[in-house]
């Protein structure tokens, strides 16, 4: 149990310092960009939104696979889970995902998340006092058959992946790549 | 005619049939599109080949060891013609596809053979994809070098994608003639053996673990006539990737960046490989031609004809060694992924040679019986609380007929007592990367990864797509794993092949083979013909498979759906166990094609 | 049996035996998992030197032809005096059957061709590997003149290393009765120790020295001594173990 509970607690400090740097990023970026890291934009407003893109998740990829969005735009993704396993939407830099697969599977390992559907009774539990939602804004987990829709201003142009991060979907090549260009008509 | 070496975009792949015409094999394309099918020609002969240091005569397909990639396509109809210019017989088995039973290449089982002189045209429907093998299936020859590579491409988008890919086959390569081999092992079982416990050993154990404490497990041991050294029974063997030697070093080009597809095959005659590629995670995305659900590892053991598909993504602009280590530690199979050509990584040293344990000598039960004083191996299923009682008894008594006795009820409404141990598969994956359920407690065989981290385990083996519907069994078949380590023969429920009839199933029926492992070797068992469902737990999600390994110590269950009418070969996949009699007979009786069998 | 001499009626026995296994087992196997396999094995093929200043070439030998079940088992052994005398000469034929995983149960002839004169014998014996690893051989014999004798012999397999392996071996003969012609008394006859060191080069040759100590025992000794005779001896041996 020692190894357990030492797992959860660094897992949830893991993660809300995560979730604290992507608003970090995302505040940086607003700022004017000057931030350490890459600028992967903030949460929309959907009313806002520029336009909206469909993403299907299947067993494991997404479709389509590659993304041209200027920075500025507002985007609506409309997410379908197709297959029968439990996908993630999430946006951001391969190093974020990279830390994140670490939760994932920690997530997993813990029965929050199953390969089929999220336990959102283990999920809710309170993990040594700290929460361990699946809520970054940055990202959506769509069980299957479900659709689930986030809205994102890309602030910066930058290369960025969306990603499912469940254990095992990434590296099987459940990601695809987003150019965020310069926004339209702005010089150099 | 390097195929494995012709790695290939497999999306510019995918919508071309220009992707067969790359392969050397293939001779000539009959169909069009989109009536699939392709006609090639297979020749097997002598040829010499150089491995060891010294040049050998090996038995090759279309001249080279490991012979060629077979590229096919999902709903194809295939044609192939297989030429036979050795002075014995020769014969091609599909290993893991799913063909008719007068195709399936089993001398004396599916057809005669393929004699002195002759071509032999098999004809059957790729109705499979993934990544599978083929090989002799006469004598020893699949030893001397019958073997080579299937890869057959999906119809339909595969549930993960790369950019690169490459046949990785594995295999084990002797200087010695296979029938030589097997005669010596007849004449002293361990010939082989040059890793015994030895007089200057039992200075080591003695320091230790205390003299007397080494001297009693010596006794222990010696009570049994075993020795926990007996890990192979063969030595001297030279590793192989895609047939070349650690210093020939096998290299696969890539890009940093780019996702490679490593189609592992182990077509090694007796040889497990723990695989690994340090500085690289693999994530295995298929076992045995069907997908599984990705899983990510640092390290896989390969039993004998098994296959794994694994993804990996190397991202630096530097070399990495591929590293497939024999379980016994005897050598190792290298090859290498690198940016470019040349290019080498560190090849690490060998790990200790493993030892067996009193828990890999618990014949498959958890009772810990004192087999020493016992002096004959006990039916697991004697054991108190066993599942059949009252039937295992006559069935280790002579019946004179080798299929087993039928439960009278499903099995999985009798009470589960402890013998029925953890390798039934607890849906937990192990807990700990020296917990491996499918090894017993405490067993020497236990595999650990390299560097500390994941070793993947049947365990985590869950399927991508259930093939089956889930069924309760209607009935259980106990295939109990014996033999004679000393005469060096070997035997399923005491019985070899030559003096065993054949196992009676009937077409519809799902039958659970329960394999129970009462000798010290880990065994490959492979059924032909049909697909074996793994039971390691998992549910709906079991894997399927064509050859489940069962470790000493352990029993494991498989399900079979019984769908393929006809005669076919069900063996242990190590080939001298396979030689010496680890073999039957399954016919399935009944069914739409019953009618062709006679 | 005046044709041949009796050092060419050795061969010719040994020759006659072999060609019997290959006519008394079917030319080929049925199944490949019932394959007929050979084995034979010079265990002893040495040179030895006794105190007394005496020496001799002494060998053991045995092999088989058979399937993992059934074997036809030839085993010899004797010694000649290098001053050009035979001591004795031993070839038994058998029929052995594996009974469990370590022991075949074997039935034959025994003929001795030396020490004068000769005797022909009935066998019934056990041979396997005990536990702890003792290679074991016990058998019966029952002479054409009817009288009854027993040999018990054991050996063992020390590795120092994998190649250097120092064999402890032991035989004990025992007679029911006494048999004047061959001066054996009843009850324990004699007894053979060894001690070999060999290193295999290979499974098939391993050169070896050691000592060998052979002596009569109890009336045995007696008769011995009456004649004349050494009771025991020690002897240096240096040899080649062979194996095909």
């Amino acid at each position: 149990m020692p190894v357990q509970l030492s797992k959860s607690l660094a897992f949830a400090l893991a993660f809300s310092t995560i979730a604290g740097a992507g608003v970090a990023l995302a505040a940086g970026s607003h700022s004017g960009g000057h931030g350490h890291g890459p600028a992967i934009g903030e949460p929309g407003d959907g009313a806002a939104a520029d336009r909206t893109i469909e993403v299907v998740m299947s067993d494991n990829y997404f479709e389509p696979e590659h993304l041209t969005i200027a920075a500025g735009e507002t985007v609506r993704f409309v997410v379908k889970n197709d297959g029968e396993f439990l996908h993630e939407f999430n946006l951001g830099t391969a190093a974020m995902h990279a830390t994140h697969q670490k939760e994932m599977a920690t997530m997993m390992e813990h029965g929050m998340i199953t390969p089929t559907g999220i336990d959102h009774e283990k999920m809710q539990m309170d993990h040594g006092g700290h929460g361990m939602e699946h809520d970054d804004a940055n990202s959506v987990l769509v069980e299957p058959g479900a659709t689930k829709e986030l809205v994102w201003r890309f602030t910066a142009d930058t290369h960025l992946e969306f990603a499912c991060n469940i254990p095992g979907h990434y590296e099987a090549g459940m990601m695809g790549e987003i150019d965020v260009t310069k926004p339209a008509g702005s010089g150099s | 005619m390097k195929t494995w070496l012709n790695a290939r975009n497999s999306r510019a792949a995918r919508n071309t049939r220009a992707a067969f015409a790359a392969v050397g094999v293939v001779t000539a394309l009959l169909g069009v599109p989109p009536a699939l099918a392709g006609t090639y020609d297979l020749t097997i002969g002598e040829t010499t080949i150089n491995v060891s240091g010294s040049d050998r005569t090996a038995l090759a397909i279309n001249g080279t060891v490991p012979g060629p990639t077979l590229r096919f396509k999902e709903g194809e109809d295939l044609v192939i013609n297989v030429t036979n210019t050795l002075d014995e017989d020769t014969s091609i088995h599909w290993h893991g596809l799913i063909v008719p039973t007068s195709q399936d290449g089993v001398p004396g089982l599916s057809f005669d053979g393929i004699k002195p002189g002759t071509t032999h045209t098999y004809r059957f429907p790729a109705q499979q994809s993934g990544t599978y093998w083929f090989h002799s299936h006469s004598g020893l020859q699949e030893q001397s070098g019958v073997y080579g590579s299937i890869v057959i491409e999906p119809q339909g988008r595969e549930p993960f994608r790369y950019d690169r890919e490459y046949v990785v086959v594995l295999s084990d390569w002797h200087d010695t003639k296979p029938e030589k081999i097997l005669a010596n092992l007849k004449k002293q079982s361990d010939y082989y053996n040059y890793n015994q416990r030895t007089l200057l050993s039992l200075f080591d154990e003695a320091e230790e673990k205390g003299f007397d404490a080494a001297l009693a497990d010596r006794l222990d041991w010696g009570g049994m006539r075993m020795t926990p050294t007996d890990i192979a029974d063969i030595s001297g063997y030279t590793f192989l990737v895609n047939g070349k030697n650690p210093e020939q070093n096998w290299t696969g080009l890539f890009a940093p960046g780019e996702r490679v597809r490593l189609r592992f095959i182990n077509a090694a005659a007796m040889t497990y490989f723990d695989v690994r590629i340090p500085g690289l995670e693999m994530t295995v995305v298929q076992a045995d031609g069907n997908n599984v659900q990705p899983v990510k590892v640092d390290e896989f053991r390969i039993a004998v004809a098994e296959t794994y598909d694994v993804i990996v993504r190397p991202m630096e602009d530097q070399a990495y060694t591929l590293v497939a280590e024999p379980l016994e530690r005897g050598g190792l199979a290298r090859g290498t992924l690198a940016p470019r050509d040349g290019m080498t990584a560190e090849v690490p040293g060998l790990r200790p040679r493993p030892l067996l344990t009193m828990a890999d000598m618990s014949h498959g039960d958890m009772e810990g019986m004192d087999h020493a004083a016992m002096g004959h191996s006990m039916p697991a299923a004697e054991a108190p609380g066993a599942v059949e009682p009252p039937m295992s008894g006559m069935d280790h008594a002579a019946m004179g007929h080798g299929t087993m006795p039928q439960a009278d009820g499903p099995p999985a409404q009798q009470p589960m007592s402890g013998m029925d141990h953890a390798a039934m598969g607890h849906a937990m994956p192990p807990a700990s990367a020296d917990a491996d359920p499918f090894y017993a407690p405490g067993s020497g065989l236990t595999p650990k990864a390299a560097n500390g981290g994941k070793f993947l385990s049947y365990a985590d083996l869950k399927a991508q797509r259930p093939l089956y519907e889930v069924r309760e069994p209607t009935r259980e078949i106990e295939i109990r794993l014996t033999g004679n380590m000393e005469r060096y023969f070997w035997s399923i429920n005491d019985k070899k092949y030559s003096e065993a009839e054949p196992i009676r199933l009937t077409y519809g029926e799902r039958v659970r083979f329960k394999f129970v492992n009462e000798t010290m070797m880990t065994h490959p068992m492979h059924l032909h013909g049909m697909w074996t469902i793994l039971d390691n737990g998992n549910g709906k999600w079991n894997p399927v498979k064509h050859v489940v390994s069962i470790a000493p110590g352990t029993t494991v269950l498989a399900e079979v759906e019984v769908d393929a009418p006809g005669r076919w070969a069900f063996h242990c996949h190590l080939m001298y166990h396979m030689a010496t009699g680890m073999f039957r007979e399954v016919i399935v009786e009944g069914g739409p094609q019953a009618a062709a069998l006679n | 049996m005046t044709l041949l001499s009796k050092q060419a009626r050795l061969p010719a026995a040994l020759a006659g035996a072999l060609a019997l296994t290959f006519l008394a087992l079917p030319a080929e196997a049925a199944e490949m998992d019932d394959q007929i396999y050979t084995f034979f094995q010079l265990d002893q093929n040495e040179y030895r030197l006794n105190d007394e200043g005496e020496d001799l070439y002494a060998w053991d030998a045995q092999g088989w032809i058979g399937t993992d079940y059934d074997k036809l088992f030839l085993k010899s052994e004797g010694e000649y005096a290098l001053d050009g005398e035979w001591e004795k000469a031993e070839v038994q034929v058998l029929y052995s059957r594996l009974i469990s995983d370590f022991f075949d149960v074997q039935a034959g002839v025994r003929y001795d061709f030396e020490p004068d004169p000769e005797r022909a014998y009935g066998v019934i014996g056990l041979q396997g590997l005990a536990p702890q690893f003792f290679e074991v051989d016990a058998a019966l014999f029952v002479s054409n003149k009817g009288d009854v004798s027993a040999r018990f012999e054991a050996e063992y397999e020390l590795l120092i290393t994998q190649r250097l392996v120092l064999q402890p071996s032991a035989e004990l003969d025992v007679a029911v009765q006494e048999v004047d012609e061959l001066g054996i008394g009843s009850g324990p006859s004699g007894i053979e120790l060894g001690l070999r060191l060999r290193y295999e080069i290979t499974r098939e040759i391993a050169p070896y020295i050691g000592v060998h100590y052979e002596s009569d025992l109890f009336d045995t000794a007696d008769f011995t001594r009456d004649e004349g005779g050494e009771v025991d001896a020690v002897s240096f041996v240096a040899g080649v173990r062979l194996f095909f």
